[in-house]
């Protein structure tokens, strides 16, 4: 029993120290964020690799009307799940594309620097998504207001 | 007067009520609650003392020798008439709440005031119905009642289940996507009450709390009517800054009609400063909770959902002097 | 009647486990099993009450920041799952498991390696919510977790499947561990304990027993509907996609409420057998208490919409529920009340469990009185998701089944390990727990009824809840402390105790007719039966019937009702297969909750397990009952 238990140990003890960032929820006052550096900047795992913080950004993707044109079975640009990527696929390709290649819209200007980050890694995943999973959540929230347009509770 | 002296025996609980409480019923659903309340813990007070004193005098009653066959007999009785008083009780509550029941839906059929409220994480949007155009007037986080009228609210979420609750009114009601469910309210009293979201919703439900208003009739149209204006222009300087400011970093969520912000995401703020309070019940409305909020919500009421913009401490201060001219 | 020490050299050889490890890891000797399930549980009730005490803490004051949402959320959650589903049932089931071939003076349960099967999985269950706990992805939406906030969209990761998936964990160990329950006491009585001649402890355990066999599918079909939602991507909880948010409610309330009650009748049956022995009478009212379990059983099944009164369900529907909720209280009431006789017309002596079992008439009436009061539809408008609720809640699971359980671990303490607990720290232990319990949760009653809702991780300082928040603190952290003494009490009696004999109390049922602790093959002879309580008849020695062998493991085999014998069956002996098929059902279920394809591979390796576990060892009996005739 009791070598059960001494062999026991260390793989609990991995088990606790590996952790999984993937689950990781932190929340209240983040430090304030500059945009990222490069396609390799350290702090891109942090939310790409993250699930809270990528479904913050499909909420956010919604809410500052994003999901009014990048939406499901539209073609070229629009259709953000078919992995191609006019300016880059890397994080701060997107990143930049979606702050600075909006035109009027000045998504850099408007959208806070976190939730930046948040709609880019959501805008980065949705490709690795089965199109039933996308779906499944686009009914979820469905009753969610899109930019400037609300259709009522669900 | 036999029910006067009753109630008079409940005084200390009715001490205990307060603004956001079933012991201080103000609305006619909330009182019918309240005698069912009054009714069931006088009947279950005598049923428990009843179970103690047996208890009681069944510990007393220890013998060294074993009990005569008399015994047996009266206990069998006494089987019978404890399930008869069980029974006699369990039927009076059951009546109790079926005429309760009835008395929450008595107002059906009548004219109400319609009223929409939308639960979103973690605010409440409300909408109430102009008569006179059709159009619906929206506002966020605090409702306010006509007294003596019969306010039909629709209940509907925008994510999850919500749970509509304003004790000193009515019983709760769950906010649920997919269905469209309707509460009554009936307030008697004026005054501010408080209700609070009644079913987990996430991080902050804690903080998800509605701010009740209950004016006299005229009163009520007065702030109905100027709910229903848009907001005026800013008239001095760093307000208008402040509007600008909002224009670009706020009006992608949030609407104030008249001023060409339009998003849906957030709150109205149109008349964001007529308000008793900031972010749902969490902060009172001042200025300076106004600016702490704008400057890091994630501080006050982490989990929430408004991102924390970074504003130059002159343009902040501009935005907090704007929205307290939203009258 | 007392097997001279030949016999009980060749029973300890047919009936002994392997030694060391290998023992360990095979055993199916039901009393070791019982033994792990009951140190397992009342470690967690230890993490769970220690959650508990951190989230008053935080209560304890308005605008505390002693804790943040996130953690308060993970802590009421893991509080609650924990306590519902890896300790209260486990418990009641361990204490069947321990009792019930004692009380029916045979050998074994029926299904032994079923038994040690129903621990392994129950042993995954709560590691892998704990292990997700200390990994930090606990979940973190309520012990119900109702979608559309258990859903992909808004609970993305895999929180919330670790819970699902904790679930489907105990739920197969409860199915198991009732069908074992369920049989052992329908087929292996003693000669002459017909139904009628049963004690009351056991009606208790196989109504449970049957309860959980009909109410747990319920929940391994809505959780693993959740989690199909989550992972594949259906649309049963999507409004939206055709499906039904309340349709989960409604799944979920058929199996919940019956289970408070699967934990509630248990509790039942120690306080009929500790009423009994310490009132130094038979039970007053045995039929109807008997009847009163048969009732509350079957009219459990129809009072589950009486958690979803706020829902905005049909009135009609609402009324019919009210009613079957209060009908409910009838037969409780009744058990009280013949209790309370049987200590009226006896002679009460108050040792420690028997004031166990006057705390319990004393609390959990008001915790059944609150449940009246909630009964009623729109009533419950008022007090559902408050903290009155919380109030009622634990009024009836710690006043309902915690304290009967502490009673009936201290008069079953003696016969498991053979020495006495001290009866003046119980009584301190109880006086901590019981009276810090009162203290720490009527205030709740008051709470809700001032507007305090549930799981919230703070209030304002304006609403006026903060005096009677404190002295729910305090009382609560009275009632830990007496939880140690109690504990303490425990561990200090196994090596200082008096040593008890095998009959203490003078108990009046066949478990105190054999040594303590018992022999691992319980009692030597098969004891008959003649009336209700055994060792009260008057006739010593026992009549016991011979014949069983003892140079392998047999037990005897009775019919359903009148418990005359039928035949003699071979017991399994130790076994690894329950472990190893343990181990590919875990694999099964922790997979799944990443990968579908987890399903189809993890089935073949159960199949593969089971196919090793029930491979035949013996040739088919060729006459008897059994026989093939070939």
């Amino acid at each position: 029993m009791s070598r059960a238990m001494r062999r026991a140990v260390p793989l609990y003890a991995v088990a606790i120290l590996c952790g999984c960032t993937k689950e990781a929820r932190e929340l209240g006052p983040a430090t304030p964020q500059t945009p990222p550096i490069g396609n390799e900047d350290p702090r891109i795992p942090t939310y790409q690799d993250n699930f809270y913080q990528v479904s913050q950004g499909g909420r956010y993707f919604a809410w500052y009307g994003c999901s009014g044109c990048h939406a499901e079975g539209k073609d070229a640009v629009l259709n953000l799940a078919d992995s191609e990527w006019r300016h880059g696929f890397g994080f701060a390709n997107v990143y930049g594309a979606i702050a600075a290649r909006h035109g009027r819209l000045a998504y850099g200007k408007r959208i806070p620097v976190e939730q930046m980050w948040q709609i880019t890694a959501y805008a980065r995943d949705l490709s690795s998504h089965y199109p039933e999973k996308r779906r499944r959540v686009a009914l979820d929230q469905q009753a969610e207001p899109v930019g400037g347009t609300w259709h009522g509770p669900q | 007067m036999r029910r006067g002296a009753a109630l008079a025996a409940f005084l200390p609980l009715a001490a205990c009520g307060g603004i956001q409480s079933p012991l201080s019923p103000v609305g006619d659903q909330a009182v019918a609650l309240h005698s069912l309340l009054m009714l069931s813990i006088m009947i279950c007070g005598i049923v428990y003392a009843l179970v103690i004193g047996g208890l009681g005098w069944s510990l007393r009653r220890r013998r060294a020798e074993p009990p005569p066959d008399t015994d047996a007999r009266a206990l069998d009785h006494s089987l019978w008439i404890a399930a008869g008083v069980i029974l006699a009780g369990l039927i009076a509550l059951t009546v109790g709440s079926f005429i309760a029941d009835r008395a929450l839906f008595a107002a059906r059929g009548r004219d109400a005031l319609a009223v929409r409220v939308t639960g979103h994480q973690y605010w409440w949007r409300i909408e109430y119905r102009d008569p006179a155009s059709g159009r619906w007037i929206e506002t966020a986080n605090e409702l306010h009642l006509p007294q003596g009228r019969t306010a039909r609210v629709a209940l509907g979420s925008a994510d999850v289940i919500h749970s509509f609750w304003v004790p000193n009114v009515a019983g709760k009601i769950d906010m649920v996507p997919g269905r469209r469910n309707l509460v009554d309210l009936t307030p008697r009293r004026l005054g501010w009450f408080r209700g609070q979201c009644s079913e987990y919703c996430g991080a902050q439900h804690a903080h998800m709390a509605l701010d009740v208003k209950v004016d006299p009739p005229a009163v009520f149209d007065a702030w109905l009517t100027a709910q229903a204006q848009p907001a005026a222009a800013a008239r001095d300087a760093v307000a208008a800054h402040g509007a600008a400011v909002f224009a670009g970093a706020c009006a992608a969520c949030h609407a104030v009609r008249g001023s060409g912000a339009g998003g849906r995401a957030g709150p109205d703020l149109t008349h964001f400063a007529s308000r008793h309070s900031i972010a749902a019940g969490t902060l009172s409305m001042t200025r300076g909770n106004l600016q702490g909020w704008i400057a890091q919500p994630q501080a006050i009421k982490p989990g929430t959902m408004m991102p924390a913009v970074a504003l130059a401490p002159a343009d902040a201060d501009a935005v907090a002097r704007y929205l307290v001219t939203l009258r | 009647m007392t097997p001279d020490d030949a016999l009980r050299t060749r029973l300890d050889e047919a009936w002994r486990d392997p030694p060391g490890l290998w023992g360990f890891l095979t055993t199916v000797d039901h009393k070791r099993i019982a033994a792990r399930y009951i140190v397992t549980a009342l470690l967690l009730m230890f993490l769970a009450g220690v959650l508990a005490l951190d989230m008053r803490w935080q209560l304890s004051v308005p605008d505390n920041d002693h804790m943040g949402p996130q953690l308060y959320d993970e802590s009421f959650s893991l509080h609650g799952s924990t306590m519902l589903f890896l300790v209260s049932v486990p418990l009641m089931e361990a204490m069947a498991f321990w009792l019930v071939p004692l009380m029916l003076g045979a050998r074994n349960m029926a299904f032994p390696r079923l038994g040690a099967f129903s621990y392994w999985l129950y042993l995954g269950g709560v590691l892998t919510l704990w292990i997700g706990h200390a990994m930090d992805i606990t979940p973190d939406l309520g012990w119900f977790e109702y979608p559309p906030l258990s859903g992909p969209t808004y609970s993305p990761g895999h929180r919330a499947d670790i819970w699902a998936q904790m679930i489907t964990f105990t739920e197969v160990a409860a199915l198991c561990a009732s069908v074992n329950i369920v049989a052992t006491i329908l087929k292996m009585r003693p000669p002459g304990m017909t139904l009628a001649r049963m004690p009351v402890f056991l009606w208790a355990m196989l109504i449970a027993s049957i309860m959980t066999s009909l109410s747990m599918p319920a929940i391994m079909l809505v959780t693993s509907m959740l989690i199909s939602d989550r992972l594949v991507s259906t649309h049963f909880f999507s409004p939206a996609g055709g499906g039904d948010v309340i349709l989960f409610q409604h799944l979920f309330w058929f199996f919940g409420h019956p289970e408070v009650y699967i934990i509630f009748i248990p509790a039942t049956g120690f306080v009929s057998s500790i009423v009994e022995a310490f009132s130094r009478r038979p039970l007053f009212g045995h039929n109807v208490i008997v009847l009163s379990i048969l009732s509350i059983g079957a009219l459990a099944f129809g009072l589950w919409v009486h958690h979803m009164f706020a829902v905005g369900l049909p009135r009609l529907g609402n009324d019919f529920y009210t009613a079957a909720s209060m009908a409910i209280a009838l037969p409780a009431g009744l058990q009280i009340f013949c209790w309370i006789a049987t200590m009226w017309s006896g002679r009460p002596r108050l040792d420690t469990p028997m004031l166990w079992m006057i705390a319990f008439v004393a609390t959990f009436v008001i915790g059944g009185l609150s449940g009246v009061m909630t009964a009623s539809a729109a009533l419950d408008l008022q007090l559902t998701d408050t903290y009155f609720v919380v109030a009622h809640l634990h009024y009836v699971l710690i006043g309902g089944a915690l304290f009967p359980l502490f009673g009936a671990f201290c008069y079953w303490y003696p016969k498991a390990t053979g020495r006495l607990m001290s009866e003046r720290w119980g009584k301190v232990a109880l006086t901590g727990i019981v009276g810090g319990f009162n203290l720490g949760f009527f205030p709740m009653h008051l709470l809700g009824l001032m507007g305090m809702p549930r799981r919230v991780y703070t209030y304002p300082a304006s609403m006026g809840w903060e005096p009677l928040n404190q002295v729910a603190t305090a009382g609560s952290a009275i009632a830990v402390a007496g939880g140690l003494v109690f504990v303490a009490n425990a561990l200090i009696s196994y090596w200082r105790g008096a040593p008890s004999g095998a009959d203490p109390w003078g108990g009046s049922s066949l478990e105190w007719a054999t040594e303590s602790p018992p022999p691992p093959w319980n009692i030597a002879y098969a004891p008959v039966v003649h009336g209700l309580t055994p060792m009260w008849n008057g006739s010593r020695p026992l009549p016991v019937m011979d014949g069983l062998a003892d140079d392998h493991r047999q037990v005897l085999i009775t019919s359903v009702t009148d418990a005359a014998p039928l035949y003699r069956q071979t017991s399994a002996s130790p076994s690894i297969w329950p472990l190893v098929a343990g181990l590919a059902v875990s694999a099964m279920f922790i997979a799944s909750i990443f990968t579908p394809w987890a399903v189809p591979v993890g089935t073949l390796l159960i199949g593969i397990t089971l196919t090793g576990w029930f491979w035949p060892r013996r040739p088919r009996a060729k006459q008897g009952p059994l026989g093939t005739g070939g």
